[in-house]
Parts: structure tokens; sequence; C-alpha cells
């Protein structure tokens, strides 16, 4: 069976909050996933993505949209009419069952024969790594073997897509890295398409092929994740995707080779134009920390500051430097020059490498 | 959720798109109301109607009688000495088993001596204080050669009430010992305070809401206790209870029964509304799943843990010397006067006495299945379906169990006995009185279970291909088995040791063997009553073992777990 791809257009989804009455928890989104791609939806709690991924199961009926599988528009079908594979948080285990059995739910409900059932059973779970477990009740797993049942029990009915809701997020960090390369190793073997929901941007860029961060119910940006990390488009992705320092400056003028900026009373040249970036306007400089260097106080280009504090953390040391009112950010690799809290230093930018978004106060 | 109109509209809307639950909650209201609403609508038109009138001259022609008011002040009385002394007794035997550092099979011999009187036909205690304490008590007469002791009055029926009663009390408050995370008693030590203040100071403020509860309880066990103040209260202190019984069978008036059980409901919803809504939902102890750091309990010094035991050891002998004297009553000639051993009494039992052996097992069989479908039905819909009027039902569910069954009895025996409902005399009127009765605690096993399965386990299922019915068939009903036979459970063993609602219900077609029980005690022939009590509580246990064993046959090693069947 060959991959098929998911399309969900302009949904919505209100609920009724206690407080605040009909609230949206989705509104208008549209989201396309390639076949056997492996999309994320990424965004902090509340942010609509597990509402997403519970319409495109068929748990929620969206209030506007449709819902494709493939080229079938499932919008109107329940859950257990989609053909999916859902694994949960909780994995959800079902606490009276076997492992044996609980695999097998899925193909007992299709009717399967009971001969067919033993061997699908047991070849999924030689492939998640739990042979040999079939009499086992889940209160007698840890969490890790939980976790490879519940994929195992989502794998073996063959669904047309898998859907993950923030299934590592119960597991202990070493687990989550490790399970993380397995999850996207029985997808690519599998070659399933799959929608992954996490609020952890670590973990969303390690697994994705494609990720799509969410903000208060609808799409912020979509993209790889190192378009994301290189080119944020709003000041919400460039914060929730790896780490950054946002400074304000002031456009001065535009060349063929480069605009002209003055961040903080500093005249400074950028190499290349940005859309946003208008004479007499003020934008935002995405700053990573990683970009940023530090130099002793008698270097010219640059910002002068003075070490707040410092963290070793073996391959890097990461600074928080206090420039004027703000504090800065910097992650040094390899550094020549080592500085301790207290020391003068002059923070040093690149000339290329840093995006502008648009606004700011000055 | 709040009931907006757009809401409720939408709920009506879910509700018609269901079928199958539109027809559950039809029967299930109709139910309700024909079994619970309409009976209690009766007592209150008999009370406060005469001739068509409203009026409030039958309440207050009962209320100028001293000596009813004098029964409603002693039922009061008799059931704030019993909250007391029980919970203080169930406090003991709890602190006890959970703090004194006991063995396993300590701890069982407590539990069992707190069982059996949870499960003892209602006489039982009563008779055996008779035997012990009578005009030929084993004890008064015979050991200590007291003639002419009385043995009824306030004094014995306090000491039997508290004696049946407390395991309330210790099942109540020893979850919430167990439940106080003992570094918190570590933690008053740090700070330097001794045993003894740390028991002042931390143990016992921690226990306060836990007390109060069980004292409610108590409080309410001994206002709808019927069977007790019967036999031993005497003429001397006339209860509530008692009267309404006498006024109907002595004096054949059916409305005065009605208006000293209206007086008797006052008080008992008082009660009821102050556990339920107030004092049950103030606890300082949470239970967060999560044990804390192993920590050895200190909290009783280890000399101190011989007495405590042996005081709770004369308890529990106390009540097993109780139970050895009812199958010694049954076994010998006339207990007091002729010791020769006999099966007499057995075989009258099962001669005369079987009609009412038979009937009773009819009665609790057909209720036990009844009241646990009822019980896991409610409950199911109650926590799995919106529609409206949900919360009342549950509500209207739980109010002939909270009733005095007195109460529930009269109300029966009014509203089933003229048209337009005649159903006195017939068996159904008796295993509806019980379902309606004793259901609820099936119900809230029911509530409590479903709560604890995560909505996602449904869903699992459902992503499975499996649609709501065979999610309800493989997952939810197995899930929610325990609950069930619990319900089952409670439904018989009710069935086979109540009395204070069924007396009125009782006709010659159908009998009870607590009714029986009754009769011969009234005829002093205690023999066949002690048989029968014996009779009783061996039927009982067999049921519990089965359902136990049912229980453990069905409950996979993952599934939840039931309290106590008797919890509550």
């Amino acid at each position: 069976m060959s991959a098929v791809g998911i399309r969900v257009e302009h949904v919505s989804k209100q609920f009724s909050h206690r407080v605040k009455g009909l609230v949206y928890a989705v509104k208008d989104v549209s989201l396309t996933v390639q076949p056997g791609e492996l999309l994320t939806l990424l965004g902090p709690s509340g942010c609509g993505k597990t509402t997403t991924l519970r319409m495109i199961a068929g748990f929620e009926r969206p209030d506007a949209g449709r819902v494709f599988i493939g080229e079938q528009d499932v919008t109107d079908l329940m859950a257990n009419q989609r053909n999916i594979g859902f694994v949960f948080q909780n994995y959800a285990l079902f606490p009276h069952l076997t492992v044996f059995e609980n695999v097998a739910y899925g193909l007992r409900v299709k009717g399967m024969a009971e001969s067919e059932i033993r061997t699908a059973v047991h070849k999924v779970l030689q492939m998640v790594g739990l042979a040999g477990y079939d009499r086992q009740f889940p209160n007698q797993l840890s969490g890790g073997e939980q976790q490879r049942v519940a994929l195992a029990r989502a794998t073996v009915i063959r669904p047309r897509v898998l859907l993950f809701d923030e299934p590592l997020s119960n597991l202990d960090a070493k687990l989550r890295v490790h399970m993380r390369r397995e999850l996207q190793q029985l997808q690519k073997q599998l070659s399933i398409t799959a929608v992954y929901v996490t609020h952890d941007q670590e973990e969303a860029m390690a697994i994705s092929d494609r990720i799509v961060v969410m903000s208060q119910g609808a799409i912020a940006q979509e993209g790889t994740a190192e378009s994301l990390y290189r080119q944020p488009a709003s000041e919400f992705v460039a914060q929730f995707i790896g780490r950054t320092n946002l400074l304000t400056a002031r456009v001065l003028s535009i060349e063929a080779d480069g605009t002209e900026l003055e961040v903080r009373g500093m005249r400074f040249r950028l190499s290349g134009q940005s859309p946003h970036a208008q004479p007499g306007r003020s934008v935002r400089l995405v700053v990573r920390p990683e970009v940023l260097g530090l130099d002793s106080p008698d270097c010219t280009t640059g910002f002068p500051g003075t070490v707040a504090s410092r963290m070793f953390l073996g391959e890097k040391v990461e600074y928080h430097v206090r420039v004027g009112e703000d504090l800065v950010q910097v992650t040094s690799y390899n550094p020549r020059n080592v500085f301790a809290p207290g020391d003068a230093v002059t923070v040093t930018l690149p000339t290329d490498g840093i995006p502008l978004l648009p606004g700011g106060t000055t | 959720m709040n009931q907006t109109p757009a809401n409720s509209a939408r709920a009506v809307r879910r509700l018609f798109q269901d079928p199958a639950l539109v027809t559950s909650v039809v029967i299930l209201w109709v139910l309700l109301g024909l079994f619970v609403l309409y009976p209690l609508i009766w007592l209150l038109l008999r009370t406060f109607t005469e001739g068509g009138t409203l009026t409030l001259a039958n309440l207050l022609a009962i209320l100028k009688d001293p000596n009813h008011r004098q029964s409603f002040w002693n039922s009061l009385l008799l059931a704030a000495l019993v909250g007391v002394a029980g919970t203080a007794l169930g406090f003991f035997f709890a602190f006890t088993a959970v703090r004194a550092n006991l063995s396993k099979a300590w701890g069982t011999v407590l539990d069992a001596a707190c069982l059996l009187p949870l499960i003892s036909p209602p006489f039982t205690t009563a008779i055996a204080m008779i035997f012990s304490f009578g005009p030929r008590g084993l004890i008064t007469y015979h050991l200590l050669g007291i003639k002419g002791f009385t043995v009824y009055g306030l004094g014995s029926t306090w000491f039997s009430e508290t004696l049946t009663f407390f395991p309330i009390a210790y099942l109540t408050l020893k979850p919430i010992l167990s439940g106080i995370d003992p570094n918190v008693e570590d933690m008053a030590f740090s700070l330097g305070s001794s045993r003894w203040r740390v028991f002042w100071t931390v143990t016992l403020p921690l226990t306060v809401p836990g007390l109060a509860n069980a004292f409610l309880l108590l409080f309410a066990a001994s206002l709808a206790d019927f069977a007790t103040p019967l036999i031993l209260a005497g003429n001397q202190f006339p209860v509530l209870p008692t009267q309404a019984y006498l006024q109907i069978t002595g004096l054949f008036d059916l409305k005065g029964g009605a208006v000293l059980s209206f007086v008797l409901l006052v008080p008992a919803m008082i009660v009821y509304l102050l556990q339920r809504y107030w004092v049950s939902r103030k606890s300082y102890v949470t239970i967060t799943g999560k044990v804390g750091a192993q920590t050895m309990v200190k909290s009783v010094a280890p000399w101190a843990r011989y007495p405590l035991l042996a005081v709770c050891l004369l308890m529990a002998g106390a009540i097993l010397y109780f139970y050895l004297l009812l199958f010694y009553a049954s076994v010998v000639m006339a207990l007091g006067a002729n010791h020769t051993w006999t099966l007499q009494h057995y075989r009258v039992i099962f001669t005369e006495g079987l009609k009412a052996i038979r009937d009773t097992l009819v009665i609790a069989g057909a209720g036990m299945p009844l009241g646990g479908l009822f019980g896991i039905l409610v409950g199911y819909l109650v926590v799995k379906k919106e529609f409206p009027g949900r919360q009342t039902m549950e509500v209207v569910s739980m109010v002939n169990y909270s009733l005095p069954g007195t109460i529930v009895g009269i109300a029966y025996l009014m509203a089933f006995n003229d048209p337009p409902i005649v159903l006195t005399g017939t068996a159904l009127v008796i295993v509806a009185c019980y379902v309606f009765r004793y259901s609820p605690t099936g119900i809230r096993a029911t509530v409590a279970t479903l709560q604890q399965i995560d909505p996602s386990i449904e869903e699992a299922s459902q992503s499975l291909g499996a649609g709501s019915g065979t999610t309800f068939r493989r997952i939810t009903l197995p899930l929610i088995l325990p609950a069930f036979f619990a319900g089952l459970g409670v439904v018989f063993i009710r069935s086979m040791t109540a009395i204070s609602a069924t007396i009125f219900l009782v006709s010659i077609n159908w009998t009870l063997i607590t009714v029986r029980i009754l009769e011969n005690i009234t005829e002093l022939s205690l023999g066949p009553a002690a048989a029968f009590s014996v009779l009783v509580v061996v039927i009982v246990f067999a049921v519990i073992a089965l359902i136990g064993l049912a229980l453990r046959r069905f409950r996979a090693a993952g599934a939840i777990e039931v309290t106590s069947i008797l919890g509550g």
C-alpha cells in the first residue's frame, strides 16, 4: 500500500470556556501533509495543535472546514471508520488486556483469522523490541515499554496515517531522545504518512520532515526545521524555536550590497536586503546567541558591555552580557578569550545571517 | 459546563441522535419516578393534607403528644451517643490498625472483627445482649447471680448500636489515617515534638474532617435503626422508627405512621446534607497516588502498641463472643435454661421457616442482578453520557438510600396499597424496595471506576476501528465489572439482612427471614431466631466468598480495584 497524504482545509473548532464563553481552539487552519512525510505540529500548550490532530483522527468534528485522507473526504466519518493509527500521550493501553491482546485488539475488531493475528502481532512486537512480552499486563511494564506497545498497537492495523499526540512527553530525557530516533526510523521503514504533535522544539527539529508552528489556534509558520530557524517569520517563531536576542534597529539606508542600520547609537552594515527594511523605519534583528562574539573592550566594532554571568556547559560557554539596559545572550564555542563576570567586553555582530522582522519601538 | 439555552438545545439534539440512550434515560426516569418520587410524594401528601386541603394539623397533632415528642428527642439523644461512642471506637481501631506497626495478620484480625457486624442480620447483637444480660442472661443471671436486672433501655440500645455501627467509622477513618504521610509526622518529630504532642497537634487535627464525617454517618445509621431499639429499647425509651412502626402495626394508624416518619425525615435529611455537601468535602488528606519516601511510622511508641492492641482485641473478643453465643443458642434446647445439644431449631426453620428462607432467597436473587444492572447503568450514563437532567438523576437515585428505611417502607406501603398502582403483597414491591434502596453503592462504585478511566482509552479503541458498541463491550464493561460485582454483593447482602423498610411490605404471600426472626423474638422462641441468624450469616459469607472469587477471576491484573464492597 502506497502512502497517502492528508489535507486539512479551513477547519475551525470552538469550545465553550467556563469563563470566556465560546472560544476558538482552532481557527481557519489549512495544511497539507505529503504522502510518507512526517509533519510536526509544534506550539505552546493551548495553541490548537492537539485539537487539529484530534480532528484529523476524528475524535473531534470540525465546526467548519473539511479533512481529507488521501482523496477521501473523512470529515463526517467517525474515528473508527478512518483507518488511522493514534498514539496517545498517556499511551491509553487497555489495562485489563495483556500486551498481546492490546496489540491484537484492532485486528480482532477487523475480524482477522486467529492464526494471522498471531503472526502479525508477533511480527510487530519483534519490530518494537518487545518479543516475549505477550502475557505481560500494561501495569507491569516500564514507561518506555508501554510506549512501544502503544506504537505496536497503532501500527499493526496497517493504518493509512499515523498520528502522535505528544507520545514522548511522559518519558525521561534520555529515553525520549532514544525513542524519537526509533519512532522516526519506524515511520520511514513503514513509509507511512505521520502527523506528530509536540511542544518540544528540539524534538520537533530532530524528527520532522517539516514543521508547522501554531499559535493561538492558527498557523504561525511552516517549513523545514532549518528554514524556521534561519528565517523566522515572526518574533513568536523566532523565540519559540531556539533561543534568540531581539534587537531593535533603525534602517538608515538601503544600498545594492547591503542595509545600513543603527543599533544602540552605533552604525552597522548588514549584507543583503530585506522586504521589511524601509529607510527611516525600525526593524527587529533576530540575533541567535551563537552568531555573537565576545572580544576585549578595546575592540571598536561592536557594543561595549559587561559580563553579568557565565555558565560553563562543556562544549560551549553561555554568557549573559549587560549592554545598556538589556541582557544579551551570547553562546561561545571554542572561545579564544575567556571572560569572567564583571569583565568589560565588546559584543561583536556578524554582517550576515541575521534575519530582520518588521516593527518594534525605537 | 454552564447550561446556556444553546448548550441544552444542543444536548437535547444530541440525545435524540442516540436512540439507545433516549430509551435508557426514559426507562430509568420512569422507574425512578415510580419507585422513588411517587412514594415520597404520597408520604408528603398524607402528612400535609386532610380531606384534600393543605394543613399542618396532622403534624401538630403528632407533635402535641408528649410521648411522640419524647421519642423524637430520644432518637436524637441515642443517635448522638452512638455517634460519639462509635466514632471513638472506630478511631481507636483504625489508629491501631494503621499507626501501631502491627503485622499484617493482626490487621486482618481487626478487619474481620469489623466486618462481622456489617454483614449480620439486624437483631444479632440485640439477641446476644438478651442472651447475656436478659432476665435469664448468661452473664447477669448465671455468672453474676443478679436477679431482676433489666437489659431494656437506653444503655443497652446504645451499647448494641455502637457495636453494630462502629465499623462504619472504622472504614471511614482507616483510609484517612493511612493517607496521612508519615513524613508529616516525621517533620514534627524533627522539630522536637514528643509522640504525645505529635498525636495531639498533627495526627488528630488532620483526622478531624474524617471524625466529623464518621460521626454524621453513625448518627444517621442510629437515627434510622429500627431493629435494635425494637428489641432493646423497651417501653421506657421510645424512638421514632419504632413508634412509627407501632403506630401502623399496632394502632393501624397509617396516617400517624406517615407523620411520624416525616418527623424522622427532617433530622435525617439535615444530617445527610451536612455529611454529603459539607463535611465530606473538607479533607486535608490528598491522595496523590505517589507514596512519599518509605518511612517507618514512629507515632506510636513500641510499648504502646500492646495496650492499643489489647483493647481492640477485647472489643473484637466481645463481638466474637456474641456470635459464638448466637451459634450456641441455635444448637441447644433453650439457652439459659436447658443446654442439651439439639438440631431442633434448625429443623424448625427448615420446615415451618422454609417459606421465609425460600422467599428471601428468591427476592434477594431477583434483586441482585436487577440492582447490579441498575447501578452500572445509572453510573455509566451519569458519567459518560450527556443528557438533560443528568445530575438530577444521580441525586434522585440516591434518595432512597439516604432515607431511613422506616420512611421508605411507610411511603411504599401507602403508595402501592391503593390504586392507581397496587403492588402490596407482591414480591415485586419488596424487590423494588431493595433495588432502589441498595443499588446506590453500585452506582457510586461505577462512577468512581469510570472517573478513573481516562477518555483516551475509549478513543484508543475507536482509533483501532471499534464502534461504540464494541468499545463498550470489550473495554468499558470489563473495566467496570468489579463495580458491578460490588453492586451485586451489596444488594444481595442487604436483601438478606435488612428489615426496616421491608417489614411494612411483607405479606402472607411473601415474607422474609428477618421478619421471621423478629416474630420469633416476640414469641420468645429465641432458638429458631438464633438459628435463622446463623443461617443468614452463613449465606452472606458464602455469597461474599463467591463474589470475591468472581472478582479475582474477572479482574485482570491491570483493572481498577473497588475498595470495599461494603464501603458506604
